[in-house]
C-alpha cells in the first residue's frame, strides 16, 4: 500500500503538464451545465412564458413537491428546483467520468506505449498497488472536475434563478449524489476503463467501453426522472452507493486478475 | 526458450549473446521476476521466484530495460525520486542526490526528461537501475544507440558493479563490449548454446594458437618442429603459427626452434575474435 501515493503523486504531476487531456471533460461539464439553463431559465426568458403556466411539469412538480425542503418555494422556483436538482445526475455523471476516464484509458496503454510500463513492473510494486494508483490518478481530478462544475453550477442557480432554488442543490440527496455516488460511479466507469486498458491496445477502445457502461444507466436514469417514472430519494441514492462499493471491489479483483504481466509485456506491440 | 540453466555469482558479469529472437529478454525478463517460466525455475538467493514472491524478490533486482522507459513529462528528479518511493527508500532524496551525482546528472536534475539525448535518458535509466543498491543487475542492451563516450563510460560503470560484488547479467549485440567486461559468455539460439569464458571458448573452438616471427623465412624449421611432433604448423613468410596443445607448449616450442638455429623476433600468443566464437558457435548443428 506504501507504494500508492508515489505513484498516484506521479499521475498527478503528468497530468499537470498535459491539461489539454482535461479539455473534453471541460466542454462536457460546461454543457451539462448549461442545458438545464437553457430549458429552466433562458427559453422562458426569451419565449416570455413562466413555466408555472405550463401544465407540462405538473406531476413531476407535484412529486417534487412532496419534499419538505420544496414546499416554501414559488410555483416557478419549485419548477426550476426541479430541474436543476434531477439535472445534477447527468452533470455529476457525466463531469466526473469522462473527466476519469479521458486519464484512465490511457492509464495502462499509455505506459506501455511510451515502453514505461516494463521498468515500473520491475519494481516491487503490486499489481494491486499498480492498478489502485492508476485509478485514483485518474479519479481524483475527475472529482475535482466534477466539485469545481458543482460549484460553478450552484453558484449560477443562485444567481439565475427565483429565490432560495440554490438551497435545493444542497439538500442531502443532492449532496449525497455528488459526494458519495459520483465518486462511486466513477471509480467503477475507471475500474472498467482500466480493465480494458489492460486488455485492448488503443484508449478509445477503453475509453469508449468504461463510458458506455457508466454513462448510459446515468442517461436512463436522468431521462426516468424527468418522465415522473423515478424519484431518487436519500436512501435510494445511498443503497445504489452501497451496491457500487461491492460492484467496486468485486470489479477490483476481477481488474488484478485481468492484468496479466506476462501479456502485456510480450505481446503488445 | 528451454534448457536454460546457468548461476549467476556476485562479482560476476555474464554476457548473454544471441541473435534476434534468441531469448535474451525473455530471459531477463524472467530472472527480473517480470514473467515465470512455463517449466522450470529461478533461484535468487535461494529463494525460487514465483507469483507470491516476485514483488519481494524485485527489491534486490535492477532492471534496465531496452529502451530507457522515463516518465516524459517528469522532470530528472521526479522520474528518480517516484522509484526511490517505490523501492521505499529510507532517505529517498539523498538516494536521488547521490545517483544524480554519481552519474554526473546533478545539473539536468530540473530537466523535463523528454528534452534529453538518448545517452543523456540512459544514464537516467541506469540511476534508477542502481538506486535501491541492487545485488543482482540485468542489463538488457545498455550500449544500444549511444555515442562512443557514454559507451565508454557504461562500461566502466558496469566494471564497477562487479568490484562493488554485484552479479551482472549483460544482453548485448556489442561483441567488443563483452570482450572487454565479461567474466563469462552465454550464448543463447531460444537454449543455451554455451556458457563459459571468452578465452575457454576460443580454446574449445580454435583451439591455442601462438604466433613466432622469426628472422629469416620460416620454412625450412618446419621438418624440424615435425619431427618433434609438432604438426600443427602454418607459414606465411617469416612467421610461423603454431597450434598448442598438452604436448606442444609455448616453452617446447621456442626451444624446438632455437635449437633449428631460427633467431626469434617475438612470440605472440594468436586469439580469435569473439565474433568468430560467436559465428562458429551459431554455425553449429543444433
Amino acid at each position: 500500500m506504501k507504494r500508492i501515493p508515489p505513484l498516484v503523486a506521479k499521475e498527478l504531476t503528468e497530468l499537470r503538464r498535459s491539461p489539454s487531456i482535461f479539455l473534453p471533460a471541460l466542454l462536457t461539464g460546461a454543457a451539462a451545465i448549461l442545458y438545464p439553463f437553457v430549458i429552466a431559465i433562458i427559453v422562458p426568458y426569451f419565449a416570455g412564458e413562466r413555466l408555472s403556466n405550463s401544465g407540462d411539469f405538473e406531476l413531476a412538480t407535484q412529486m417534487f413537491r412532496s419534499q419538505p425542503e420544496a414546499r416554501r418555494l414559488t410555483a416557478e422556483g419549485a419548477i426550476q428546483a426541479y430541474i436543476f436538482e434531477y439535472a445534477l445526475v447527468l452533470m455529476v455523471g457525466l463531469t466526473t467520468v469522462t473527466g476519469s476516464m479521458a486519464v484512465a484509458a490511457h492509464s495502462v496503454i499509455g505506459e506501455k506505449q511510451a515502453r514505461t510500463l516494463e521498468p515500473l513492473l520491475a519494481t516491487p510494486v503490486t499489481t494491486f498497488e499498480l492498478l489502485t494508483a492508476k485509478v485514483l490518478g485518474a479519479a481524483l481530478p475527475g472529482i475535482a472536475l466534477m466539485v469545481a462544475c458543482f460549484t460553478v453550477y450552484v453558484g449560477a442557480v443562485a444567481i439565475f434563478a427565483e429565490r432560495g432554488v440554490w438551497l435545493m442543490m444542497l439538500t442531502a440527496r443532492s449532496l449525497a449524489l455528488v459526494l458519495i455516488m459520483g465518486p462511486l460511479a466513477a471509480l467503477l466507469g475507471l475500474q472498467l476503463a482500466v480493465c480494458a486498458s489492460s486488455r485492448v491496445n488503443d484508449p478509445r477502445s477503453a475509453q469508449q467501453l468504461g463510458a458506455l457502461i457508466i454513462v448510459l444507466p446515468m442517461a436512463a436514469l436522468q431521462i426516468a426522472q424527468f418522465i415522473g417514472g423515478v424519484v431518487l430519494t436519500t436512501s435510494m441514492i445511498l443503497a445504489l452507493a452501497l451496491l457500487l462499493c461491492a460492484a467496486n471491489a468485486v470489479l477490483m479483483s476481477v481488474a488484478i486478475r485481468l492484468f496479466d504481466r506476462e501479456s502485456i509485456l510480450t505481446r503488445w506491440k | 526458450m528451454d534448457d536454460v540453466s546457468f548461476e549467476l555469482s556476485p562479482g560476476e558479469i555474464v554476457a548473454l549473446l544471441g541473435p534476434n529472437g534468441a531469448g535474451k529478454t525473455t530471459t531477463l525478463r524472467m530472472l527480473g521476476g517480470l514473467i515465470h517460466p512455463t517449466s522450470g525455475s529461478v533461484l535468487l538467493d535461494q529463494q525460487i521466484v514465483t507469483a507470491a514472491t516476485a514483488s519481494r524478490l524485485r527489491a534486490s533486482i535492477g532492471f534496465l530495460t531496452e529502451a530507457p522507459g522515463l516518465w516524459e513529462r517528469l522532470t530528472v528528479r521526479q522520474n528518480l525520486d517516484v522509484y526511490a518511493r517505490l523501492h521505499a527508500i529510507a532517505t529517498p532524496r539523498l538516494a536521488v542526490d547521490r545517483m544524480l551525482d554519481l552519474f554526473g546528472i546533478s545539473d539536468r536534475a530540473r530537466d523535463v526528461a523528454g528534452e534529453l539525448s538518448k545517452g543523456l535518458k540512459q544514464r537516467v535509466a541506469l540511476a534508477r537501475t542502481l538506486l535501491h543498491d541492487p545485488s543482482i543487475v540485468l542489463l538488457d542492451e545498455p550500449t544500444a544507440g549511444l555515442d562512443p563516450q557514454s559507451a565508454h563510460d557504461l562500461r566502466d560503470l558496469v566494471l564497477r558493479m562487479r568490484d562493488e560484488r554485484r552479479a551482472v547479467l549483460l544482453s548485448t549485440h556489442n561483441l567488443d563490449e563483452v570482450d572487454r567486461v565479461a567474466d563469462r559468455v552465454a550464448v543463447l539460439r531460444t537454449r543455451l548454446v554455451a556458457l563459459d569464458t571468452p578465452t575457454a571458448l576460443r580454446t574449445r573452438l580454435f583451439g591455442r594458437r601462438v604466433r613466432v616471427e622469426l628472422a629469416r623465412d620460416a620454412a625450412s624449421h618446419v621438418s624440424f618442429l615435425s619431427a618433434g611432433g609438432i604438426n600443427d604448423v602454418k607459414v606465411h613468410g617469416a612467421v610461423i603459427s603454431v597450434g598448442l596443445n598438452e604436448h606442444v607448449t609455448i616453452a617446447g616450442l621456442v626451444r624446438r626452434l632455437i635449437e633449428s638455429g631460427a633467431a626469434i623476433h617475438a612470440v605472440i600468443p594468436e586469439e580469435r575474435s569473439l565474433e568468430d566464437v560467436y559465428l562458429r558457435l551459431l554455425e553449429e548443428p543444433e
